[in-house]
């Protein structure tokens, strides 16, 4: 019973590591109605901002952790102003296509600026789990899963609660009529690049510590995908329900499934569901009902 | 001092430009050209080996070029060919390497390059040397591909019959394989294992085969379950991101068991990644195929001479091995071609025909590879299957064992 409880709160915070991740993609969607799927791209690309500012210039991880933030946070800008700041007004579709076309410049750019070698990622969380009786929590998952649900009540009251946050919102429901009620457009999509390069910060340094990093660490991208959807691409504070749920039934799945089944179930688990939670309810659990009149 | 007439001058030219026009044709003739079509990933997932790999395989055709086939009067050309490991694009790929090179051998990387040639190889008459270890899917008859070493799951089950002898003792070996359903290979791991454990149940207990992501996010857990399940061995030939989370999970439950890892995931690859050997310490690599470790081998000599003499810049490690390994089984069988039929018309049929006639031996591979003997009923030698074992000893990599034998397996 005791492992089975652990299994349950193990699959809980790998869950909260996608919403983190997940958090990304929902935080630049409330924005611009946009679909970044170069969400595991800003994920690498921070994760070897932080590789390269530890273990290159070997600051601390007291300097790296801060400057590598903003690093990210500048990258976030610097894809903003010159790949989707020139589409404010045109279709979404263009710039949803933008993001594809970043999927594959972003992995180019780490080919071509880092090589392909695995590197040592920095031991950022203790790697010694704690211990509770017989369980055992891994520490970057424990820490982590704070981190997000820290996260995601600040930036639940930042979009609802605080006048920046409901102009994105705006912002995301037309860019021309926010533009003429004069909101900042452009500030507006910026600042969500800047805050989802941010986070896919965070989620590398969770993900990654003290493990290997290489360009296929981008696939977190993907199993964050699921999260998104299942709770809706508007909402952020059901991303930490919808990550815990997945999570815990992909941990479940793994642990008493597969060994029986000799398969990676697991792995494809969060995807039936995400799949069923789209035919069920298209807006996933938390997602806003839009209702357009012909 | 002597001066010539104009006539004497006008003689020597002539005479000077018939011996020019004479030896020409007859050097054109000495050297007849064949090509080779080498696949390689620079931007896949073996990107970060792929430099070494390719250097070290095209330096023993120049090796080659300007000794055997300097006396043999035969030149191997080659050319790469970009696949980003992808089945898709070698087989868009493959019509135009045909139509451009007409190969008489293709050397191979890894499982998209059988996946996508194993239907079209047999059709061009064209075989494709790989240097890596063998798939139990492939493992059929008539084959065009072929690996000069057995399969992974027979490599692992003969260190586990190794590490067994070492223990001592009538029980089973208890183990556990962690794999990966991204790629057929890495599924084909443990479905031999399995088969390795059914059928030695008196060597081997299997007590679990975990299947993760490529990238895992978190494998403390499942390494919680291996341990607690009593394994004295983890088998990972997938990928070195799996080696170091396995790892880190075995670390976290504190617990010592040791991992065994291929070549292409090797000791100083997982190493690197875990951010030094030590980390490896008294963790194992096993395959057929010489260890590159220290110690002064025939191999490392040979190593040496690519060194010194042709300027192989790549180190001494078991990728470079793997490239001079399957670059010298390749042109050792084009030599075996070439003496049977001489040097002109040489085809991709006779230098497959070739590969049955003769074996090939561990001297004509300077200890790289052990004597390979191919019939037509396998991709891979069936008999006299041995391998290598690496472990890491005061943070360096040493040999543990040479020519330990590989236990029967049937075909799964």
């Amino acid at each position: 019973m005791v492992y089975f409880i652990n299994d349950i709160i193990t699959g809980a915070l790998i869950g909260l590591l996608y919403a983190l991740v997940a958090m990304g993609f929902v935080v630049i969607y409330r924005a611009s109605k946009v679909f970044n799927f170069a969400q595991g791209e800003l994920v690498i690309i921070g994760g070897f901002i932080v590789w390269f500012t530890t273990m290159q210039l070997g600051l601390s991880l007291w300097l790296s952790i801060p400057l590598s933030l903003v690093l990210a946070g500048l990258v976030g800008y610097l894809i903003e102003r010159i790949f989707l700041t020139k589409l404010i007004g045109e279709s979404v579709f263009s710039m949803v296509m933008v993001t594809v076309g970043l999927l594959i410049l972003l992995r180019g750019v780490v080919l071509l600026l880092f090589g392909a070698s695995v590197r040592p990622f920095p031991i950022i969380f203790p790697l010694k789990p704690l211990l509770l009786g017989d369980m055992l929590i891994p520490m970057n998952l424990l820490i982590g899963g704070i981190i997000t649900i820290v996260a995601a009540v600040g930036l639940s009251w930042f979009f609802n609660w605080t006048r920046s946050g409901l102009r994105m919102t705006a912002v995301a429901e037309d860019h021309v009529v926010a533009a003429s009620m004069g909101i900042s457009v452009k500030g507006s999509i910026a600042f969500a690049w800047i805050l989802g390069a941010i986070l896919s910060t965070i989620g590398a340094m969770i993900f990654l510590s003290g493990k290997s990093l290489t360009f296929l660490a981008s696939d977190i991208g993907f199993a964050a995908l699921p999260v998104a959807l299942f709770a809706g691409l508007e909402s952020i504070g059901g991303l930490v329900l919808a990550g815990i749920i997945i999570g815990v039934i992909q941990s479940l799945t793994t642990n008493y499934l597969d060994p029986i089944i000799g398969g990676s179930l697991g792995s494809v688990v969060p995807y039936i569901i995400m799949l069923a939670i789209l035919l069920i309810r298209p807006t996933g659990l938390f997602g806003w009902r839009t209702i357009e009149r012909v | 001092m002597t001066y010539l007439s104009k006539s004497g001058l006008g003689g020597l030219l002539a005479a000077g430009t018939l011996a020019l026009a004479t030896a020409l044709p007859m050097k054109a003739q000495a050297e007849t050209t064949y090509n080779l079509a080498l696949l390689s990933d620079f931007s896949g997932p073996y990107a970060d080996i792929m430099p070494i790999l390719a250097s070290s395989r095209e330096v023993v055709f120049d090796w080659w070029n300007a000794t055997s086939g300097k006396e043999l009067g035969v030149k191997l050309n080659y050319k790469n060919y970009e696949t980003r490991y992808d089945a898709a694009q070698v087989a868009s790929l493959w019509p135009g390497i045909k139509s451009e090179l007409a190969p008489i051998a293709v050397v191979g990387l890894g499982g998209p390059d059988v996946a996508a040639l194993s239907e079209r190889l047999p059709e061009d008459k064209i075989p494709m040397f790989m240097a890596t270890a063998a798939y139990g899917f492939a493992w059929q008859p008539d084959s065009w591909i072929f690996n000069p070493r057995p399969t992974y799951s027979h490599e692992a089950a003969g260190f586990l019959a190794w590490m067994r002898e070492q223990r001592g003792g009538d029980e089973p070996i208890k183990f556990a394989v962690l794999s990966s359903e991204a790629s057929p290979a890495y599924v084909d791991m443990g479905k031999g294992l399995e088969v390795y454990a059914e059928e030695h149940p008196e060597a081997a207990d299997l007590v679990e085969v975990i299947y993760t992501d490529v990238q895992p996010t978190d494998l403390t857990a499942q390494m919680r379950r291996v341990a607690r399940s009593g394994a004295e061995a983890v088998i990972i030939q997938t990928n070195t991101s799996i080696v170091v989370a396995a790892k880190r999970g075995l670390q976290a439950n504190g617990a010592d068991i040791p991992i065994m890892m291929s070549s292409h995931n090797g000791l100083p690859a997982s190493g690197k990644a875990l951010g030094g050997l030590a980390q490896l310490e008294g963790d194992f690599e096993a395959y057929g195929m010489v260890i590159a470790a220290d110690e002064d081998t025939e191999a490392r000599q040979f190593y040496q001479t690519l060194v010194s003499d042709y300027g192989l810049k790549a180190p001494w490690n078991v990728v470079t091995a793997m490239g001079i390994s399957q670059a010298l089984y390749t042109v050792a069988v084009i030599e075996h071609a070439i003496e049977e039929n001489g040097a002109e018309g040489l085809t991709g049929e006779l230098v497959r025909e070739a590969l049955f006639a003769k074996p090939i031996t561990s001297e004509e591979t300077h200890g790289f590879l052990p004597s390979l003997t191919f019939t037509p009923e396998a991709p891979f030698p069936l008999k006299g299957l041995k391998v290598n074992v690496g472990t890491v000893k005061d943070g360096k990599i040493t040999i543990a064992a040479t020519g330990v034998d590989v236990p029967d397996l049937s075909k799964w």
